[in-house]
């Protein structure tokens, strides 16, 4: 067999991977919606469905982060209507937050219209939203506004909020997240999200991110600020 | 929780794996489906698609050896099987996103990505529901190929300001392109583009430029959209098109062989490589290129005896006569009852044989494929028979008796730059004493004169003269499709405004077959059938 090239490794690996997950959400997804089915411990079934989430989502990280240092990934920006795209986030998460007891809901003008690339945006948000699980009391709450010739997307929850040194943070390269933080989080997740926003680009402009606390609702509040 | 808007649709779900297959059935069936079938490689999915009308067909794009999601879509669409009105939605796994979302020709209406809820299936196909009624009128329009008509139906939405007001237009702008309307189409174009650089617009304006025959322009729109995201395959495919017209072979060629080195699996595409590279003189590229096409063509509506030609030409070439030999013997047996195989193969065969010095094998086998090309319809002398004939008569030496054949060429291609390109080269490597570029200059000449005396004659009424030439034209050059439209439509309004006679129908209905054969997507030709029928069922009204 010839030697194979390490990205067709990549590729089919994370093809077989994400069938077996897709098989093991759906069916767990199945087990706990099913009144019929008596688990001990509720709770441990949801951890499972957070989990896989997480997982399925720093797979997608992990193979674009890959593709954009190989120089081979290409942003594709479409019109989208915003309040639509959000729709099918919320969609996407409604089983796993509804068994954490977690209300998710979008707040958008219907009309509002933005362009991004969805496939990008949409890992980007999911793993953001995957973030807001755990720390969210009650609420996550997704809403979006133009402001300056940007589009400001945001994910809010009702949690703790973010700690300081992220609030305050510019540059989100692993290496200068563990300069600032106790080292244990390389909040990978951050600097894929800022690479993301990076990458789109209109005119002069390009996309950022940024972090707050107490917007719309009292915890952590994730900014995604696209031209 | 069923919603009523899935049980009265029925399902088509392609999957290679039993599990995602059960998978997601159980989602449809669980949102309110009733009617959901399976299937399980792209083979199957065409069997079942043949058989019976789907509203929604969800494939994934891995589908393991075989065709994958990309081929059966396209496949689909080639053979009519799936119309504008059906949702095709592409399921991926993150890794195909490269692959797959390259802006295609045909594009599915939707890529979910694994692995996906119920919910999210749910909310992604009540939104294709909703976008599918909005443009019901457009797309009825357009599945009975009544382009005005679709025309005037998205200007209607587009007239109410709706939400999707970008996609609305991006479907105008193809209407009008394929309709010839090509200012209207660039003005809708640059409407969307004066709100944001879109390279699907940009895209657009590059093949409108190629239309009006800009080719240098379009060269440099598709150059920069490559520039911009190299990942963007059709924007090589029109380059690479753009090249050739302009003549320039070795660049074609050379961005044919980037394209496929990102997207190996389009058969047009090897194909065109394949050809190019033969003319080129890299009959290595070529060999690979053809076989490539051969292997992927198995099964495919775009499977023709012309790309295993190519392979046993490509093959002798490369000194391996025997197989290509044996690759002529095959074309007969992949294509059985197929008067073109015939052709094809003796044509081939005709060049091996010369390869290998047995002139008196090569003689036989063009005096079979002379007569093989004589068995067929005379449409079937248009372009691509011809031109290959006449590679084999100068590669065997006969140079002479290339010159009518191209010529008869012309005369049926006048405007088709890719058909004349390639008779030039052919003269200019050949040293064929025929000056291909002054002929082509006097027939375009006389036929533009014809077809415009034609048009006057019959806006001044004079239905008999205009009828004598155009008739006559079309006699003379029945491969020429632009020549048969003005000759049917000449007829046609004689009838208008005459009233009918059986013969001249049945001129009509000659010419209209011939055009079905030639073009049969252009929309002139939607336009011609409905007045014929008007006409036919306005004399049975009437007694």
């Amino acid at each position: 067999m010839d030697s194979l090239d390490f990205s067709d490794i990549l590729a089919s690996s994370v093809h077989d991977i994400k069938n077996s997950l897709g098989l093991i959400l759906t069916n767990l997804d199945d087990l706990i919606a099913n009144p019929d089915n008596r688990i001990a411990n509720p709770s441990q079934a949801n951890v499972l469905q957070h989990e896989v989430r997480r997982a399925n989502g720093s797979l997608i990280q992990l193979l674009t982060l890959y593709k954009l240092g190989q120089q081979q990934l290409s942003v594709r920006i479409s019109d989208n209507n915003v309040s639509e795209f959000f729709n099918e986030l919320i969609a996407e998460n409604l089983s796993v937050c509804r068994s954490l007891n977690l209300e998710v809901l979008a707040v958008c003008d219907p009309d509002l219209e933005g362009y991004f690339d969805t496939e990008l945006i949409r890992s980007v948000l999911d793993s953001t939203i995957g973030n807001a699980r755990r720390y969210a009391r009650r609420q996550i709450q997704l809403n979006a506004e133009c402001q300056a010739e940007y589009l400001v997307l945001r994910v809010e929850d009702d949690g703790p909020g973010f700690p300081d040194y992220l609030t305050t943070l510019r540059d989100y390269r692993p290496s200068a997240l563990r300069e600032k933080s106790d080292a244990t989080h390389t909040q990978l997740g951050l600097y894929f999200a800022a690479r993301i926003a990076q990458l789109h680009r209109h005119g002069e402009h390009s996309g950022r991110i940024q972090l707050h606390n107490a917007h719309q609702l009292s915890g952590g509040c994730f900014e995604l600020w696209l031209p | 929780m069923t919603n009523p808007l899935f049980a009265p649709k029925s399902f088509l779900v392609v999957d290679d794996m039993g599990e995602m297959r059960s998978a997601i059935k159980a989602m449809l069936v669980a949102l309110g489906s009733t009617q959901v079938e399976q299937a399980r490689d792209g083979l199957d999915a065409i069997q079942k698609m043949k058989q019976k009308r789907f509203d929604v067909i969800l494939c994934d794009y891995n589908l393991g050896p075989g065709k994958d999601g990309q081929q059966v879509l396209e496949e689909a669409r080639l053979r009519h099987l799936i119309g504008v009105d059906v949702i095709f939605v592409m399921i991926t796994a993150e890794n195909a996103r490269g692959m797959v979302m390259g802006a295609v020709e045909y594009a599915p209406d939707s890529y979910v990505s694994k692995p996906f809820t119920k919910e999210l299936l749910e909310a992604r196909l009540l939104k294709l529901f909703e976008r599918k009624a909005d443009l019901a009128a457009v797309n009825k329009a357009l599945v009975a190929k009544d382009k005005p008509g679709a025309l005037r139906e998205i200007n209607a939405l587009i007239a109410n300001k709706p939400r999707n007001l970008g996609e609305l237009l991006k479907i105008k702008s193809e209407i009008c392109i394929d309709t010839n309307l090509l200012d209207e189409a660039e003005a809708t174009l640059k409407q969307v583009l004066a709100v944001r650089e879109m390279p699907w617009a940009v895209f657009s304006l590059g093949k409108i430029a190629f239309l009006r025959k800009q080719f240098d322009q379009a060269e440099t729109i598709f150059k920069q959209l490559i520039a911009q995201d190299p990942t963007f395959i059709s924007a090589y495919d029109w380059l690479a098109k753009s090249q050739t017209a302009q003549r320039q072979f070795d660049a074609a060629e050379n961005t044919l062989r980037e394209a496929i080195r990102i997207s190996p699996r389009n058969i047009p595409r090897q194909h065109t490589l394949a050809d190019l590279a033969l003319n080129n003189g890299h009959s290595d590229v070529a060999e690979h290129a053809y076989t490539q096409a051969v292997g992927l063509a198995k099964h495919s509506v775009l499977n023709h005896p012309a790309i295993f030609a190519g392979l046993a030409k490509s093959k002798s070439v490369n000194g391996k006569h025997d197989e290509a030999l044996k690759v002529t013997r095959d074309i007969r047996k992949s294509f059985p009852d197929q008067p073109e195989a015939t052709f094809y193969a003796a044509s081939a065969n005709a060049l091996v044989k010369a390869n290998q010095g047995d002139h008196e094998g090569a003689a036989a086998a063009l005096a079979l494929a002379e007569q093989a090309l004589a068995g067929l319809n005379e449409t079937a002398h248009a372009s691509d028979y011809a031109l290959e004939l006449a590679k084999t008569y100068v590669e065997l030496g006969q140079g002479d008796k290339a010159a009518p054949i191209l010529q008869q060429a012309i005369a049926n291609n006048h405007d088709d730059e890719a058909i004349l390109a390639q008779i030039i080269t052919l003269c200019q490597e050949s040293d064929l004493k025929y000056d291909a570029e002054t002929e082509i200059r006097t027939i375009q000449q006389a036929l533009i004169k014809t077809n415009n005396e034609g048009v006057h004659l019959i806006k001044q009424g004079q239905f008999d003269a205009a009828i004598k030439l155009l008739s006559q034209a079309a006699e003379q050059m029945p491969g020429n499709k632009t020549i048969n439209l003005n000759a049917a439509m000449a007829m046609l309004m004689y009838m208008e405004h005459r009233g009918i006679n059986r013969e001249d129908v049945q001129t009509v209905h000659h010419y209209v077959e011939r055009i079905q054969r030639l073009a049969p997507d252009d929309w002139r030709l939607a336009d011609l059938n409905k007045r014929l029928r008007k006409l036919l069922t306005g004399l049975k009204s009437d007694g």
